[in-house]
């Protein structure tokens, strides 16, 4: 990446948000990467991270980053993309788009900065929200099970399925090796928000899968997956939970195997 | 000899034809439609069909004249019945010197009768059959069987050979975006847009551009605004539910600054309404959808012609000030095939947007979000200079149509697919039609034509929308008696909206 990825922008996350993090995993990753790159951002703490990237893009609706994301790569296939969502965005206002995304196998990566509350709405539960959780909206509680995205990304036939933790190491490993993947990468990163849900999916508990994991087996990534519910458990696995070549959206369309570097914008007519 | 009148002395035949979904009705108005257009005649026929795959009642409609044909009549002279359902549902419109052809045929065989009754060389027809490219040998032999069972039974008047172009609207939409430059169509699939997403797939590999259907207009839309943004020329397409779903990202097309092009064919609402029928009730809508303020164009072609030249100019439009821009139509004018004698003019645009940083937030100048109230009124301000911008570029292109007699003291006012309808039915009259194609920006110089006039409303809804549009930027009120109002998911038809007209003029 030629250009400085920093703005001047003063970060508005709260002090030791795990968002930095995120942040900075992200530009160590892409220092490295060469090609011309994009960033789309959702709605929610999460996209303020579209303010302090140096990269084009659009902060887009909420739960619409992933229809966003495969606009871009149509319109122009030689572009990097990274999508950004919340896990309201992912899980709740976009969930339609998230089994489609996982089907078309479209060349771009996705993070999904899972923090299991709507955060910046002062929060409220999330489709990832463990039973029992509480606040001002539900004072009973939670009642229902949250869904387990890495399982729906596993059914969806999703190409490249990841959970890490949101520390700069695990997100600038797993984000290199998205990049080296050809084909749509979900990447759900846990990052427990430090103000309305600091207590679920501590580092602590969570472990990095074993060199035994192989992630060409569906059936071993199922059953990984499985060890964590989002309720509240004792460990939680993290890495690369299945990874296999599948043949990507941009491929299967002649017209967007001929266009140049700069895709449709260059084609006069 | 059959001729309806409608106090001139122009040949006008209505033929219908009726059957079962799938026992092919459309097929054989097509080639009636081709045959006749190419002999030099004037023809129209519109669409009447239900949803659902195979039996019902379907039927077509096809009016053609030696002079203008823009709409059919109500009154058959020739009743084409595949089944035996279509005779008993039409026999209370046949003239009393109608003729009916039925019996169970193939349908290639009532070709060949219909070909002998209007008293056409069976040669045209041999044509349009090799013209077909399949199943020639059983169509022209099912075809001489027709033509040599019935006898000549109607002198046509001979019209004079002219090179016409027989087109939907449709087809006009479709080949407006094309000649535009397109390079990507969203769409997901909805009738009555669904026509233009079929044709511009048939179409895409010739012209090098692209069509996908996503799983939702939610991601339509958004996908749009996303290959947009990379400088790609695209174009979505829908009705008015899935519009509905698309309006938040059309509020986004107006915030992050995103040139989009909108079709949207209306069928009657609300919500699932009658969907393959006609309405003309999304005009507040199209006019409307969004949150907050932002400046977008609403326009509406009346024929296929001005569905292609409309369309460029909507490509133009919103290149230029990186606006969504709405081309509204019907399922009527989308599904009908009209003469179209005249070449379109067709507006160019450049590629305009390039990959930047893009927001749904009020931004500052490097794109980032803010909540500065200088920058806020500072962008809202440039907003509104675009508006003044976008009404001045608008008046030079033809935002409104006149038509009839120039000193009339009777306006109809009209918009959209009512064109047609409209111009057939005050061929005779006392009355001067204006047709409003820029919905949005209003034509305000109209009100010149409309001051101290009786104006006659004609619109395919319940509630007058383009009357209350009308008001709204002219301070002119239509008479509520004045307002000719359809909303019977049907179309105008000629001689009807004659008589409505009549009744109101002064």
């Amino acid at each position: 990446m030629t250009t400085n990825l920093n703005t001047s922008v003063k970060p508005t996350w709260c002090p030791g948000c795990w968002n930095f993090q995120i942040l900075t995993g992200v530009k160590n990753a892409l220092t490295q990467h060469k090609k011309q790159t994009a960033i789309v951002t959702g709605i929610g703490c999460h996209a303020k991270i579209y303010d302090y990237i140096n990269l084009p893009g659009l902060n887009t609706l909420h739960g619409r980053v992933l229809p966003t994301c495969l606009g871009l790569k149509v319109g122009n296939p030689n572009l990097t993309v990274l999508g950004f969502s919340g896990d309201g965005d992912a899980y709740a206002e976009g969930a339609e788009h998230l089994i489609h995304a996982a089907r078309y196998n479209s060349n771009f990566k996705y993070l999904v900065h899972d923090n299991q509350v709507f955060a910046l709405t002062v929060g409220q539960p999330t489709p990832v929200t463990e039973i029992g959780f509480k606040d001002k909206t539900t004072p009973g509680g939670v009642k229902l099970q949250p869904f387990n995205p890495i399982k729906i990304m596993l059914a969806a036939g999703a190409s490249f399925v990841a959970r890490v933790f949101a520390d700069v190491k695990q997100i600038e490993y797993v984000l290199k090796e998205a990049l080296n993947h050809r084909g749509f990468c979900f990447i759900e990163i846990l990052q427990p928000c430090l103000i309305f849900h600091p207590d679920t999916g501590h580092k602590e508990r969570t472990h990095m899968l074993g060199k035994e994991h192989d992630k060409t087996s569906f059936e071993q990534a199922w059953k990984k997956a499985g060890e964590f519910d989002y309720n509240r458990v004792k460990k939680i696995p993290l890495g690369i939970f299945y990874q296999v070549n599948k043949p990507i959206f941009e491929d299967q369309f002649p017209q967007l195997k001929k266009l140049g570097k700069s895709g449709w914008k260059d084609i006069k007519r | 000899m059959c001729i309806y009148k409608i106090d001139c002395d122009n040949m006008r035949l209505n033929i219908v034809f009726g059957g079962q979904a799938g026992q092919g009705p459309n097929i054989l108005t097509h080639l009636l439609g081709e045959s006749l257009v190419k002999q030099g005649y004037y023809v129209f026929y519109s669409r009447d069909y239900q949803s659902l795959i195979r039996g019902g009642h379907n039927f077509n409609v096809l009016t053609f004249s030696d002079n203008l044909v823009n709409s059919n009549n109500k009154e058959i002279d020739v009743l084409v019945a595949l089944d035996e359902n279509t005779k008993k549902i039409h026999e209370k419109d046949l003239k009393k010197d109608a003729v009916v052809l039925e019996g169970k045929h193939e349908n290639m065989y009532f070709a060949g009768r219909l070909f002998k009754v209007l008293g056409l060389d069976f040669k045209i027809l041999d044509n349009e059959l090799k013209d077909l490219k399949k199943r020639y040998k059983e169509n022209i032999a099912e075809a001489k069987k027709g033509y040599a069972d019935a006898k000549a039974h109607i002198k046509l008047v001979k019209p004079i050979k002219k090179n016409s172009n027989f087109a939907s609207g449709t087809e006009g939409i479709a080949n407006g975006a094309i000649k535009s430059g397109l390079d990507i169509y969203y769409a997901y699939p909805m009738t009555p847009a669904t026509p233009v997403l079929g044709e511009l797939a048939q179409a895409q590999d010739a012209n090098n551009f692209l069509v996908l259907e996503l799983e939702n207009e939610i991601s339509v839309i958004n996908a749009s605004i996303g290959s947009a943004i990379t400088g790609a020329k695209t174009m979505i397409g829908t009705s008015g539910g899935g519009f509905d779903l698309m309006t938040e990202a059309l509020s986004l097309a107006g915030m992050a600054n995103v040139p989009l092009v909108v079709y949207l064919a209306q069928r009657p609402g609300p919500a699932s309404g009658v969907p393959t029928y006609t309405a003309q009730g999304d005009l507040n809508i199209a006019r409307h959808a969004g949150h907050g303020e932002f400046n977008r164009l609403v326009l509406a072609p009346g024929d296929p012609k001005e569905c292609e030249e409309l369309t460029s100019q909507a490509f133009y439009f919103s290149q230029k000030h990186k606006i969504p821009v709405i081309v509204i139509s019907d399922k009527h004018l989308a599904e009908s095939f009209y003469t179209m004698t005249e070449k379109p003019v067709i507006t160019k645009s450049q590629k305009t947007t390039k990959l930047m940083r893009y927001n749904s937030y009020e931004q500052d100048k490097t794109g980032a979000a803010t909540d500065n109230p200088g920058i806020i009124k500072a962008n809202f301000d440039v907003r509104i200079k675009q508006s003044l911008e976008i009404e001045k570029q608008a008046s030079k292109f033809e935002q409104y149509k006149i038509y009839g007699k120039k000193n009339s003291k009777n306006i109809i006012v009209g918009w959209g697919s009512t064109k047609g309808a409209i111009l057939d039915s005050m061929q005779d009259l006392d009355c001067k039609f204006i047709q409003i194609k820029y919905i949005e920006p209003f034509p305000k110089q109209v009100v010149k034509e409309l001051r101290g006039k009786n104006i006659i409303l004609v619109e395919n809804n319940a509630t007058g929308q383009l009357g209350s549009l009308i008001a709204e930027k002219t301070g002119i009120f239509i008479d509520g008696k004045n307002k000719v109002l359809r909303y019977d998911a049907r179309p105008f038809l000629c001689n009807e909206l004659n008589a409505e007209i009549k009744k109101r003029l002064k």
